[in-house]
C-alpha cells in the first residue's frame, strides 16, 4: 500500500468499498483514489474581517496547510469537496486559493453547497469541475444529505457533532464522522467552523475526533 | 440673583406643598449652585429626585433672569437611570416642580422604549432635562454633532450609582463623562447613590482623577449623606413540620400557605423573587391555589411590557392591589411610598440588596420596617439568622469597579468615531483621567487603535479588515454605513441574550422573554408568561406570536441570570451562626427550627466549630463525592474548588466535575481519591496561589465564559439585527469558537486576555481566596468518611451547573464514556 492507515486513522467498508477516515475530517476512498473534503468555509475569516469583526488572520493560513498536510499524505487522484468551499463572496483568500490548486496533483472537484455563491466559471478558470451532485459507482456525492433508494449517500452541511457521558457527571462533545445505513455525513474540515450535536439511534456508527485521532464510540 | 437668593424660591415652593426640605436637600441645593461636583448618599423615597433637580432648575433661573417670558434652548440637564422602568417617576416629579414655578422647561424620556418619531423629534430639539439610561447616551455619541448638542449642558445626574458601579455599564458611563466634561464646559457631575461599603470610591470613580477641578476654580468635590435612619426588624418564615421541608431547591412554593394570612392581613404587599422566572412561578401557583385573588393581586418584572408595568407601579401608590410578585425591577428607585408588608422569598445573599428591600416597607412613621423572609431550603434558615445579625451590626456591601475594561474602550472608540470621527491626541488624555483607564499605558492604547483601525498588530497583505478608517489628517472615523448601523445596534447588548418580543396574533405586546427559550418550542406548545397561559402560533422575524390558552401547563417562562454569590461580609456572619450551632447555643428561632438537620448531620458528619474544616467524602451511583465546606460564599469556593482539583490532577491522572454553593464545594470523580494524599501534599498551601490559579483557569471553562461579554461588548460578536429580516447568518459567529481562534493564533489579544483578568478580580476574587486558604491551613482538618449524602452536602451533589478539570489524555477518557442516545 502506498498509503498510511496507521492507528490514528480508521478503515471501514462500504459496499465492499474501502474508506479511510482521516482526523482532519477527510475520507479517503482507496478504489477510486479519491478525497473526499466537506464544509472548508475558506474565507470566513476574511469575511469576518471585512465586515469590522477582527478575528486573527492567521486562522485563516491554517484551513490551506491542513489542506496541503492532508493531500500530501494520500496523494489522490481526484479531491473532491463536499460543498461550502468557500464562505461567502470572492475575497483575498481565492487567491492562496488559487495557488494551492495550481501546485496541488490531483484533479480538483467541487459539489456545490450553499454557501458557494462564487460563480462556477472562476472554478472553471482554475480547472476546477462543478457539479451539483455526482453518481459514481452506487455512491452519491451531495452537500446536503440526500437519500436516494439504492446508493449511498456522502455529504457534509450539517458539521455533525455528538455527545458523550461517563460516571462522576463527565461530558464532552466531539465533531464526528455520522454514518447510518444508507449516509455518512462528514465533519467540517474548516478551523473556524462550528458544530451541530446529533443524538444518534443505535443503528448509527459515530466516529468521533479526538486530538488527532478517529475514534469509533459506538457499538457498531 | 444670589444663591440665598434663589434657594428662597425653591423654600417656598417646598411651603405650599407643606413639606419642610431635609438638611440633605439643602446641602446639595448650596453645593449645586456653588458649582461642586459631587455624590449623594440617599436611599430611594427618600426625595432625592428634589435634591438635585430643584439646583438645576434654579441655576436655569440665575442664569435666565427673564425665564417666564422667554424661554432659552438647548439642554439643560441629563439624568441617568439604570432602568428604563424607572424614567417615567422622575420625568413626573421634575415636570411638576418646573410648572408650578412657571419655568417654561420641559422634560423629556429618551430609553429603548421611546418611538421612533420622538427620537426624531428630539433629535431636532432636546428637552430641557433629558432622562435617559446609559446605553441610549452612549448613542446620543454615536449620533453627528453630539458636541453641539450637549455645548449647553450645566449638568449630568446619574441615579442609582451603586448599581451601576460595580458593572460595564459603569464603565460606559465613566468613558461618556470623560467625553461630556470637554464638551459641556459648564458641566456638574452628580452621583445617587445607597449605602455602599465604599462612597468614597464610589465618588472617585463617578468624578474621574481629576475631582477636585471643578467650575469655577471651586476647591473640592463633596459627598453628601441623608442622615435619615430606619429600622428594621427581620422575621423568618419557619414551617410548621421542619421534617418535611427539603434540604435543596430555590423556588419556596412549600410555604406559600404561610404568606397568605400575611397577605390577606395587609393593605398592600410586595413579594421579592430573585429571578424572572421565580416571580413568574410564584403568581402563577398564588393565583392557582387562591383563585380569591384573582384581580387583586399582579407581577412586576423587567420583560414585562412597559404599560403593564407602569399600571402596577400605580396600582401599588393608589394601594389598589392586594399583593405584587416582584424582581428587583422594583426594589430599585421605582418611587412610591413605602407599602405595608415586604416578604422576601429566599436568600438575597447580600446585606445592602435585603436592606433595599426592606426599606419598601413601613406600616405607620416612627415604626421599624418589617420584612418578612422565606426560605426555599432548610439551610437558607442559617442564612436568615445570618441576615438579622448582619442588619444589626449595620454591615455593608462594597461594589467593586471595573479597570482597564478595554472591550468597553474598544466600543467607546467606535462610537466616536461613528458620529464625528476622533483624534487619539485629544481623546487619550480624556482617557486617562478616567478612574478605570487612569492606568493604561501609551502602548495599550496605540494596541486599541490598531485594533479598531486594523483588526490586528500589524498590517499584513491582502488583508480587507473594515471598521475604523484613518483620514489624511489623522481623524479617526467610521466611513461604511453598514458598520455604522452595526455598531449602534450592538451598543445596547452590553450582556444581554437574544430578546424576543412576545405578541398576540391579533396584536398587543405582551413582554419579550430570550430567545433560548422560545427556540426549544414547536408552534402548538403552551407556556405561563406575564402571568397568562399562551400557545404558540409562529415563530416571524424576532417575534413569537402567540394566543390565549386554557390548556394548563406547567412550561413556566425561565429566564438565564447569574446565580448571586455570597458576599464575604455575608459568609463571615453565616460562619460564625454556624459555629454558635457547633457550640450548641441554638440561641435563635432559625437554628432551633433546623436541629433535627443539625441533629442528623451530627450523626453522620459533624457540624464544624471555628477551629475546624470539615471535608467529607462518600460513593454513591454517580461516582465518587469529595465534599469541603469552607463557607466562604460561591466565589471563592468556584475558585478553590478549580485551584485544588488542578492541584490534585498533578499527581496522577483524574478527571473532576465540580460544583459549589455558598456553603462549600464539591469534586466528584469516576476515580477514588484518597483525602490522606492531598493533606500529605500540602495542597490547601497559599504558596504559588496565582500561578496555580491561572494554570487551572486554563482547563476549566471559566475565562471562557467571561469572553463572551468582551466579545459582543467589544463588537466581535454580532447578534442580529433585532425585528429586522435581514439575513445576517454569514457573520453570525460565537464567542466560544473566536476564544479557541484567539487562543490559536493570537494569545496575546489584549481582549482574550482580559477575559482571564476578570476572571480573577471579578469573579474568583484572589485576595478574599489567599485568605480563606490561611484560615484553612491554622484550622484542624477533619475529614469524615460517610455512608452516604448527609444534609451538608445535600444541595452541593445535586446541583447541575459544573465546570470540569480533567489531566487525562481526551482518547483514554472517552473509551470509558459512552456515547448519548436516542431515547
Amino acid at each position: 500500500m502506498l498509503y498510511l492507515c496507521n492507528q490514528t486513522m480508521q478503515k471501514i467498508q462500504i459496499n465492499s468499498h474501502n474508506f479511510i477516515l482521516h482526523p482532519s475530517g477527510a475520507i479517503y476512498w482507496e478504489a477510486k483514489k479519491m478525497l473526499l473534503i466537506a464544509d472548508v468555509h475558506l474565507g470566513k475569516v476574511v469575511h469576518f474581517r471585512k465586515h469590522g469583526s477582527p478575528v486573527p488572520s492567521n486562522a485563516a493560513y491554517k484551513n490551506l496547510e491542513k489542506l496541503t498536510e492532508v493531500t500530501n499524505h494520500f496523494e489522490p487522484e481526484t479531491v473532491c469537496f463536499l460543498g461550502d468551499l468557500f464562505h461567502s463572496k470572492l475575497n483575498e483568500e481565492w487567491h492562496d486559493f488559487k495557488k494551492w490548486v495550481e501546485y496541488c496533483k490531483a484533479d480538483v472537484i467541487l459539489i456545490s453547497g450553499n454557501h458557494d455563491i462564487i460563480p462556477k466559471y472562476l472554478y472553471e478558470d482554475l480547472g476546477v469541475k462543478v457539479f451539483d451532485e455526482l453518481l459514481l459507482d452506487g455512491f452519491y456525492l451531495t452537500h446536503h444529505p440526500t437519500e436516494i433508494k439504492g446508493t449511498f449517500n456522502f455529504s457534509g452541511h450539517i458539521h455533525p457533532g455528538i455527545r458523550m457521558k461517563g460516571v462522576g457527571r463527565q461530558y464532552l462533545s466531539l465533531p464526528c464522522f455520522y454514518k447510518t445505513e444508507s449516509q455518512l455525513i462528514l465533519p467540517a474540515f474548516g478551523n473556524f467552523t462550528g458544530k451541530h450535536i446529533l443524538t444518534p439511534s443505535e443503528k448509527d456508527a459515530v466516529f468521533a475526533i479526538v486530538e488527532g485521532e478517529v475514534i469509533c464510540v459506538s457499538k457498531k | 440673583m444670589n444663591n440665598t437668593h434663589i434657594t428662597d424660591i425653591a423654600a417656598s415652593w417646598f411651603e405650599s406643598k407643606n413639606w419642610t426640605a431635609f438638611p440633605f436637600q439643602q446641602k446639595t441645593w448650596k453645593a449645586f449652585l456653588d458649582g461642586k461636583h459631587g455624590l449623594l448618599n440617599a436611599p430611594t423615597g427618600s426625595g432625592k429626585t428634589y435634591a438635585l433637580w430643584v439646583p438645576i432648575v434654579l441655576q436655569y433661573l440665575k442664569e435666565n433672569p427673564n425665564y417666564k417670558t422667554k424661554h432659552t434652548k438647548g439642554i439643560k440637564a441629563i439624568w441617568i437611570t439604570p432602568l428604563r422602568a424607572l424614567s417615567i417617576e422622575i420625568q413626573q416629579s421634575a415636570q411638576r416642580f418646573a410648572d408650578d414655578l412657571g419655568t417654561g422647561l420641559t422634560v423629556g424620556i429618551r430609553t429603548g422604549d421611546t418611538s421612533q418619531s420622538d427620537r426624531a423629534k428630539q433629535k431636532r430639539q432636546m428637552p430641557d432635562l433629558l432622562i435617559t439610561t446609559p446605553e441610549s447616551l452612549m448613542l446620543l455619541l454615536a449620533s453627528k454633532d453630539y458636541d453641539k448638542t450637549f455645548k449647553s449642558l450645566t449638568a449630568i445626574v446619574v441615579d442609582e450609582w451603586h448599581e451601576l458601579l460595580g458593572s460595564k455599564r459603569g464603565v460606559q458611563m465613566e468613558l461618556a463623562l470623560s467625553r461630556l466634561k470637554t464638551v459641556s464646559p459648564k458641566l456638574r457631575i452628580w452621583g445617587i447613590s445607597a449605602t455602599i461599603g465604599n462612597l468614597e470610591e464610589a465618588m472617585d470613580v463617578l468624578l474621574g482623577v481629576n475631582r477636585n477641578v471643578t467650575l469655577s476654580g471651586v476647591e473640592g468635590s463633596v459627598l453628601i449623606k441623608s442622615e435619615q435612619k430606619s429600622k428594621i426588624e427581620v422575621r423568618s418564615i419557619i414551617p410548621k413540620k421542619m421534617e418535611t421541608f427539603p434540604w435543596r431547591g430555590h423556588l419556596g412554593l412549600h410555604l406559600l400557605e404561610e404568606i397568605v394570612p400575611i397577605i390577606k392581613a395587609s393593605k398592600t404587599t410586595i413579594i421579592f423573587t430573585n429571578t424572572r422566572g421565580q416571580c413568574e412561578i410564584w403568581f402563577q401557583k398564588l393565583l392557582e391555589k387562591h383563585p380569591e385573588f384573582a384581580g387583586e393581586i399582579a407581577m412586576h418584572h423587567g420583560s414585562i411590557a412597559k404599560d403593564t408595568r407602569l399600571w402596577v407601579e400605580q396600582a401599588i401608590r393608589n394601594e389598589s392591589l392586594l399583593a405584587v410578585v416582584a424582581t428587583s425591577s422594583l426594589d430599585l428607585g421605582v418611587d412610591f411610598a413605602p407599602v405595608e408588608t415586604v416578604i422576601q422569598i429566599g436568600s438575597p445573599k447580600g446585606v445592602a440588596k435585603f436592606l433595599q428591600r426592606a426599606g419598601r416597607s413601613n406600616h405607620r412613621p416612627g415604626e421599624p420596617s418589617v420584612i418578612y423572609f422565606l426560605p426555599t431550603h432548610a439551610l437558607e434558615l442559617l442564612e436568615a439568622s445570618a441576615l438579622k445579625r448582619a442588619v444589626k451590626d449595620e454591615v455593608v456591601e462594597d461594589r467593586i469597579p471595573y479597570l482597564l475594561s478595554f472591550d468597553v474602550l474598544i466600543q467607546y472608540l467606535v462610537t466616536l468615531a461613528v458620529s464625528n470621527g476622533f483624534f487619539p491626541k485629544e481623546i487619550f488624555p480624556e482617557i486617562k483621567s478616567t478612574f478605570c483607564f487612569q492606568g493604561i499605558t501609551e502602548e495599550k492604547w496605540n494596541w486599541c487603535l490598531n485594533f479598531i483601525t486594523l483588526g490586528s498588530q500589524s498590517l499584513q497583505a491582502y488583508d480587507e479588515y473594515k471598521k475604523v478608517e484613518v483620514t489624511e489628517e489623522g481623524l479617526f472615523k467610521v466611513e461604511s454605513k453598514q458598520v455604522a448601523m452595526m455598531h449602534r445596534l450592538s451598543i445596547g447588548t452590553i450582556v444581554s441574550d437574544s430578546m424576543m418580543q412576545v405578541k398576540y396574533v391579533s396584536g398587543g405586546f405582551i413582554g419579550t422573554i430570550e430567545e433560548w427559550f422560545i427556540s426549544k418550542m414547536k408552534p402548538g406548545d403552551t407556556f405561563v408568561f406575564a402571568g397568562r397561559t399562551l400557545e404558540l402560533v409562529r415563530l416571524r422575524q424576532m417575534q413569537a406570536q402567540v394566543r390565549k390558552s386554557k390548556k394548563r401547563t406547567a412550561n413556566v417562562v425561565s429566564f438565564m441570570g447569574g446565580r448571586l454569590p455570597l458576599s464575604s461580609q455575608m459568609s463571615k456572619i453565616l460562619r460564625e451562626e454556624m459555629q454558635s450551632e457547633a457550640d450548641h447555643k441554638r440561641n435563635t428561632p432559625e437554628l432551633k427550627a433546623l436541629s433535627h438537620i443539625f441533629d442528623r448531620q451530627e450523626r453522620e458528619s459533624i457540624v464544624p466549630g471555628e477551629n475546624e474544616f470539615l471535608i467529607e467524602t462518600f460513593k454513591t451511583r454517580e461516582g465518587y463525592h469529595s465534599i469541603f465546606y469552607p463557607f466562604e460564599g460561591r466565589f471563592v469556593h468556584e475558585a478553590m474548588s478549580s485551584l485544588l482539583a488542578y492541584r490534585i490532577s498533578l499527581l496522577s491522572p483524574i478527571t473532576f466535575s465540580l460544583a459549589y454553593n455558598d456553603y462549600g464545594f464539591e469534586l466528584l470523580s469516576d476515580q477514588f481519591l484518597d483525602i490522606q494524599t492531598v493533606l500529605d501534599n500540602n495542597l490547601f498551601s497559599a504558596e504559588y496561589l496565582f500561578d496555580d490559579l491561572q494554570k487551572s483557569l486554563n482547563s476549566t471553562e471559566l475565562a471562557r465564559r467571561k469572553f463572551r461579554d468582551i466579545a459582543v461588548i467589544s463588537g466581535m460578536v454580532f447578534q442580529g439585527y433585532p425585528n429586522k429580516v435581514i439575513k445576517t447568518k454569514h457573520l453570525q459567529s460565537n464567542s466560544q469558537l473566536l476564544f479557541d481562534v484567539f487562543r490559536d493564533y493570537e494569545p496575546d489579544n489584549l481582549l482574550y486576555l482580559q477575559a482571564y483578568r476578570e476572571t480573577f478580580e471579578h469573579q474568583l476574587e484572589e485576595g478574599r481566596l489567599r485568605l480563606a486558604l490561611e484560615r484553612i491551613n491554622s484550622q484542624k482538618i477533619i475529614w469524615k468518611q460517610c455512608e452516604k449524602a448527609t444534609p451538608f452536602s445535600f444541595p452541593i451533589i445535586t446541583d447541575r451547573l459544573r465546570e470540569k478539570l480533567s489531566s487525562e489524555k481526551l482518547a483514554d477518557r472517552i473509551k470509558r464514556m459512552t456515547l448519548q442516545l436516542m431515547k
